[in-house]
């Protein structure tokens, strides 16, 4: 059954892309191969037929024939719009843009950037080996979420979701911007509730996103920029944390940190830090050779975690 | 679960153009491009075979041979080009650059900028998605991945992920990824003789070495010990050889074909991988291993 679908949908791209004038319906339905039934049948299978391969992404042009044809429309598919053209793209761009492509293990742009790659290898581009990049890139937060949220900022479509946060748990958004960022999915927009521009972690979110029927419901600031909006990378977010350090031991603190005193058994640095989490880890790797001295809410987070293993 | 009629539709029409420029495939090395099966891909090939223009004459059909699992298109009719990007394979090919000039040094930058405008010049709308680009050490990267490229063994001084102290050690590497914040090397360490991860920061220094130390072989199995001057004849459908295996390839001459020289390396995993690229990697030297190769390949024949 599918077999016979996909046969007469691939039949019916051929002969709509061969033909010059457009075609009438009544052409199509006799000469394309796989109409069959009754007349009635025939044409709601065109109609289905029309609307999938538009779901592709391909449009059948529908064209006026000429008055002696009575009212029928015809239909073809203009090759200037099915074909891809992507002007003087050289095998050395051809093999950036492949390396890149291939970074994507995971989340849903692997397999339309894949599919992407594949039709510019049509182009009949000769591909070159001349990079010696070996660099992949491993994705350990895919995100599920991506393609329906790019729509969404497409369509200008507001967006409701929950998110695990310890207050406002519903959200409703007009989305801005995806933002890939220390390896995370972020997502930017105006919250509407809040009345103001704020920043997501898809990770954080909770289920499914709901999205609004209407199209075109805001607009994007046109003085908007994500930099603005993402939290400093300087002072504001820069930590400052007191360690103790065993001795002869934790080199990598060490190599970070500035030294306080020096003791007989433990020195105290100070060190800097950006992400909380990821310190916590490394600290947390040194088991019992480094003891946070400060702040306080760095080593009450430090004991959560470990009284979490041990729950 | 069967898929969708339309999914099916789409890669048919993709898997024509391009056959036209990959002619004389492998159905395996399609089944990977296209990330289905074998038999999927065998399955849609007869499928577009049946199909064509109205009249449906063998004039008519689109035309293609397949032959011990290699495949040639002598006439597509209508389907020469490839169709047009989607919205998201156009976005999703930008993010992708921007991740990738996220990685590499300054010096591609403007290239892959330029490369984004002539994509976007397709994309009636603006792109959702931004990367932005956090710390990078780009030229410890550009180092490692050379030695990568080369083969060249690294002498490094380490600073343990495991035990809080600085090693020595002499490596091969062999993968350098970017995870989670994160630059990540795998590699080969002769001194603990196993495959380890290394953290490129905590890497503190490391020059290049000989590496006639090194005795990686990149296989668990039994091995008849390493062959050197090893020449393969690598032709443009099989070039996937070459992408994965920079490990073991000393060099590459690009032409119609791609003239590979390798590392001397275990045989046994060479003859099993070379066989499996079918007429995709001739061995032009030594004859002993072309020899074996064709040995083998008959007895794999024998069994039918």
């Amino acid at each position: 059954m599918s077999d016979r679908k996909t046969e007469r949908l691939i039949n019916l791209t051929l002969a709509l892309l061969a033909t010059k004038r457009y075609l009438k319906k009544s052409e199509i339905l006799s000469n394309v191969a796989g109409y069959e039934g009754t007349q009635e049948a025939k044409e709601r299978m065109f109609e289905r037929d029309k609307d999938d391969l538009r779901s592709l992404g391909i449009e059948i042009e529908v064209g006026d024939l000429d008055i002696f044809f009575e009212d029928e429309p015809g239909y073809r598919i203009p090759q200037k719009s099915y074909e891809l053209n992507v002007p003087n793209l050289s095998g050395r761009e051809l093999a950036l843009l492949s390396i890149a492509s291939s970074f994507w293990n995971d989340s849903v742009l692997g397999p339309n950037a894949q599919s992407g790659i594949r039709k510019l290898q049509s182009l009949g581009i000769p591909a070159t080996l001349e990079f010696e990049f070996r660099m992949k890139y491993r994705f350990d937060n895919p995100s599920e979420l991506l393609e329906q949220i790019a729509k969404a900022i497409l369509q200008k479509s507001r967006i409701k979701f929950a998110y695990d946060s310890s207050s406002l748990k519903l959200r409703q958004l007009e989305p801005y911007r995806i933002v890939f960022w220390n390896s995370y999915w972020y997502l930017i927009g105006m919250d509407v509730d809040r009345k103001a521009i704020r920043l997501f972690k898809l990770s954080r979110f909770l289920g499914a996103i709901e999205t609004s029927k209407r199209k075109n419901e805001f607009e994007i600031p046109s003085d908007f920029t994500v930099a603005d909006h993402l939290p400093k990378s300087d002072v504001e977010v820069i930590h400052s944390s007191k360690i103790e350090i065993r001795r002869e031991t934790g080199a990598l603190l060490r190599q970070r940190g500035k030294r306080l005193s020096q003791g007989s058994e433990y020195d105290t640095y100070v060190i800097n830090y950006e992400n909380e989490r990821i310190f916590l880890r490394e600290l947390i790797w040194h088991g019992v050779n480094v003891r946070i001295l400060e702040p306080v809410n760095l080593k009450e987070e430090l004991l959560a975690i470990v009284d979490g293993v041990l729950a | 679960m069967s898929e969708s009629a339309l999914d099916r539709t789409a890669r048919a029409l993709d898997l024509v153009p391009y056959l036209l420029e990959h002619q004389g495939i492998s159905i395996a090395e399609l089944a990977q491009v296209f990330g289905v099966s074998e038999k999927q891909i065998n399955d849609d090939l007869i499928l577009i075979h049946m199909c064509g223009l109205p009249g449906y004459t063998p004039l008519e059909l689109i035309e293609m041979y397949y032959e011990d699992g290699y495949v040639t298109v002598s006439d597509p009719q209508s389907l020469k080009k490839p169709r047009s990007m989607t919205s998201s394979e156009i976005t999703s090919l930008l993010v992708s650059l921007d991740l990738l000039k996220s990685v590499r040094s300054d010096s591609i930058a403007d290239e892959i900028e330029a490369l984004k405008i002539k994509l976007k010049s397709s994309l009636s709308f603006e792109n959702p998605y931004v990367v932005v680009v956090d710390s990078k050490n780009s030229e410890m990267v550009e180092k490692i991945e050379a030695a990568i490229v080369k083969g060249n063994a690294l002498k490094i001084v380490y600073l343990s992920g495991q035990k809080d102290e600085t090693t020595e050690r002499l490596i091969l590497p062999l993968e350098i990824y970017q995870a989670n914040s994160n630059t990540y090397l795998n590699a080969w360490c002769q001194t603990s003789m196993g495959d380890r991860t290394f953290r490129v920061d905590r890497i503190l220094s490391f020059e290049t070495s000989s590496g006639d130390e090194i005795s990686y072989t990149p296989t668990t199995q039994q091995h008849k010990g390493g062959i050197s001057n090893i020449e393969l004849v690598v032709s443009k459908a099989a070039r996937h050889f070459i992408e994965e295996n920079r490990a073991i390839i000393e060099s590459v001459e690009d032409g119609d074909v791609f003239q590979v020289k390798l590392h001397p390396i275990d045989v046994e995993w060479l003859i099993r991988t070379i066989i499996g690229f079918g007429s995709g990697i001739q061995v032009a030297a030594p004859k002993v291993l072309a020899n074996e190769i064709q040995e083998r390949a008959r007895a794999i024949r024998a069994l039918y």
